[in-house]
């Protein structure tokens, strides 16, 4: 059911009127039938005398009744028949406006109609009767003149069976039913009234809830616009930044190399600098760049079926020198059958050169960093459900860069992948680096469908893994 | 308010509002318990099992005036707990006049603002108009310990707008005055907007009169300084 049909169904369950004044429109909407009728009965047993409730419509609610000797005997014949139905429908045309009143029927009974008032409205009425009052004797003569073929003595003996009241009696007994169904008035519009609150604060709440369910959606919206805009300004930036860059670095190259001239050592310790802060300065443009691509998913993936060895050979050879300068041992492991596996090279080589470069870096002298590669399975992102048919093995290519240096601990493993987050924020002075590594290297594996993990322990070093799986069969 | 001109009728809703345990349901009580049998009808409350209002609680009144109008007067009380605002938000639609009942104890000053605060919000998220709706205001419990003084309230009603009842709700001190200055207030405004008085022949003095001796008020026991 959409919102829209739940809150028309509301509505319509609340009607509104009635809840802003807390009235009662109908008898009906208030009052059980059943309840009404047992009442009704139980007051039947108790006095003999008939009773019907009406609506203020007049129509019938309840009803407890056995018919009269008297009222059969006259059914019998024509005439009697025809007064007895008239004086039933002036009685049930009777709505007594200013309090409870006496009609008589020609027999010579009575009935008591009694307006049902509650909260000062009149909802509908209550009918007593016929009943005998006990002060009649004799048999009236509206009775005896009715029907030409009239036994008298029949309709005495029929009218000794009708029971017989008091006026004050009778006045005490409608007093009561009244005061009775005014019980069961109020109970049941309080029932009405709690059901009817129920469900307008359930509206009222989720109305509160869809205010704000809007407000958060356009808080979200103008994010990612946001979002957007940043961007869009880190592309036109960067990339403006590398042409006047490239210059820097060009011409101080070759001011370094004494194009322009022989330079005291003074001065080529300056350009120098000036050379390798200008080489940093692009490196970290370029991971800007690069981070950027992925976020938005513009990074184009060259992937070629590759050696794995090739990939840790390289990577070996690359790192040799300073693993040397360093005094770091480095050593390469590939598993049997590794194999090839389909990777970007250029992309997957930045990764693992920035990892070994890591690794080296936070490996003191002494220390050993190790490249391996092992055929293994792609992990599930499943959570098992059905894993059996939505998530066929693969197999996958697991390449690892484990070192013997100051390890990470456990509470930094998830957040070392987010951009620009290092564990000490002190470490980029001492070690350099922009921040942007890790979390450039994850969203590179993540392009490749692949997965990047740390295994790590403070003083114990720090293992990465990362899974590229075969292409889909498919 | 609703209007019956065939029947002569003339159904107003009165709400009493203020935070919680302020003694709303007690005014209720004591307006029950004062008033004429033949005017009030029964005191409904819908409550939790731990005696708080849950939804509110309804004491109709009637009252027959002028030349046969019958006034039907609908007192409701909302539920003071804070977290029961949707329930507050619903009671106040179509009230005609607003009895805030706040507590005299000077610890319950914030209490007494926040709910004052928080009436005005739901005025206005209903609809209604916070400055044209018809407003008295109790200070009830005057019988506690630690009470702003009787000096200080007189002083804060010169400076408001809205009549300023006193009141120990408990043993029935001041409700009725502060019912009967709410329902003239209610009834002034209704005739400026709907000019009843001539719609019915109704004759203002006559009317208020008339309602202040059913409601079973001896005397115009008006506290209040405007």
């Amino acid at each position: 059911m959409s919102a829209a049909d739940a809150e028309a169904v509301l509505a319509d369950a609340l009607s509104a009127g009635s809840l802003e004044l807390g009235e009662v429109a109908r008898l009906e909407e208030v009052v059980d039938r059943r309840a009404l009728g047992e009442v009704c009965r139980s007051f039947f047993e108790l006095f003999s005398i008939p009773v019907r409730v009406f609506s203020s419509e007049g129509a019938l609610l309840a009803d407890a009744h056995e018919e009269q000797e008297i009222c059969r005997y006259v059914n019998t014949l024509g005439n009697g028949r025809r007064a007895c139905s008239k004086l039933v429908s002036e009685v049930k045309g009777i709505d007594p406006e200013a309090g409870a009143v006496t009609h008589p029927c020609f027999t010579g009974a009575e009935y008591r109609i009694v307006p049902i008032v509650y909260q000062g409205r009149r909802l509908g009425r209550f009918v007593v009767g016929p009943y005998m009052p006990a002060e009649r004797r004799e048999v009236p003569r509206s009775l005896l003149v009715l029907d030409a073929r009239l036994d008298g003595e029949a309709a005495r003996a029929a009218l000794q069976e009708m029971p017989r009241v008091r006026a004050e009696t009778i006045q005490r007994i409608g007093d009561h039913l009244a005061r009775v169904l005014d019980l069961i008035l109020f109970s049941g519009h309080r029932a009405f009234l709690t059901s009817n609150m129920h469900l307008a604060s359930v509206k009222e709440s989720f109305r509160e809830l869809v205010d704000k369910n809007t407000q958060l959606q356009q808080a979200v919206d103008r994010l990612r616009e946001l979002d957007r805009l940043k961007s869009n300004f880190l592309a036109t930036v960067s990339h403006e930044l590398r042409t006047p860059l490239t210059s820097i670095i060009g011409y101080s190259d070759m001011l370094g190399s004494g194009i322009g001239g022989e330079l005291t050592e003074e001065q080529a310790e300056f350009v120098e600098t000036i050379h390798g802060k200008g080489e940093h300065l692009l490196a970290l443009i370029t991971s800007l760049l690069d981070m950027n691509k992925l976020e938005q998913g513009t990074m184009r993936l060259h992937r070629e079926i590759m050696p794995a060895r090739a990939l840790i050979d390289d990577l070996q050879k690359t790192l040799a020198p300073s693993a040397a300068k360093k005094g770091v041992i480095l050593v390469t492991q590939v598993g049997e059958g590794t194999g090839t596996v389909f990777v970007d090279p250029v992309r997957i080589k930045q990764v693992l050169f920035n990892l070994a470069e890591n690794a080296l870096k936070f490996t003191p002298k002494g220390g050993t960093v190790r490249f391996t590669a092992n055929v293994t399975e792609a992990a599930s992102d499943d959570d098992g459900f059905g894993s059996v048919l939505l998530s066929v093995p693969r197999r996958a290519v697991e390449i690892g860069v484990i070192d013997s240096g100051i390890g990470i601990a456990p509470g930094e493993h998830d957040k070392i992948f987010d951009a620009f987050y290092q564990v000490d924020g002190s470490s980029t002075r001492e070690h350099g680096g922009t921040g942007l590594g890790l979390s450039i290297a994850k969203r590179i594996v993540e392009a490749h469908g692949g997965t990047i993990r740390v295994e790590s322990e403070v003083g114990k070093g720090a293992a990465f893994y990362l899974t590229i799986p075969d292409p889909d069969d498919a | 308010m609703q209007l019956d001109f065939k029947q002569r009728e003339l159904t107003i809703k009165l709400v009493y509002y203020g935070p919680a345990l302020s003694g709303k349901t007690t005014n209720l009580q004591a307006i029950h318990e004062l008033v004429s049998p033949e005017s009030r009808g029964r005191l409904m409350t819908l409550e939790t099992k731990d005696d708080r209002t849950l939804f509110f609680d309804l004491l109709p009144l009637t009252v027959m005036a002028g030349k046969g109008l019958q006034i039907r007067v609908k007192l409701f009380t909302v539920p003071g707990q804070v977290i029961h605002n949707a329930t507050r938000r619903l009671v106040l639609q179509g009230a005609d006049g607003i009895a805030f009942i706040a507590d005299s104890q000077k610890s319950e000053t914030n209490a007494n603002k926040a709910a004052f605060l928080n009436l005005r919000q739901n005025l206005t998220e209903n609809g209604l108009d916070a400055a044209k709706m018809p407003l008295v205001i109790q200070f009830n419990k005057r019988d506690m310990p630690e009470v702003r003084s009787d000096s200080e309230i007189d002083e804060m009603a010169r400076k408001g707008r809205e009549p300023v009842f006193k009141a120990i709700a408990l043993r029935g001190q001041g409700v009725i005055e502060t019912l009967v200055g709410l329902f003239e207030l209610t009834w002034r405004r209704l005739e400026k907007d709907h000019q009843l008085g001539q719609k019915f022949g109704v004759e203002e003095t006559q009317l208020l009169a008339d309602v202040r001796a059913k409601l079973g008020v001896k005397r115009v026991a008006r506290e209040a300084t405007r």
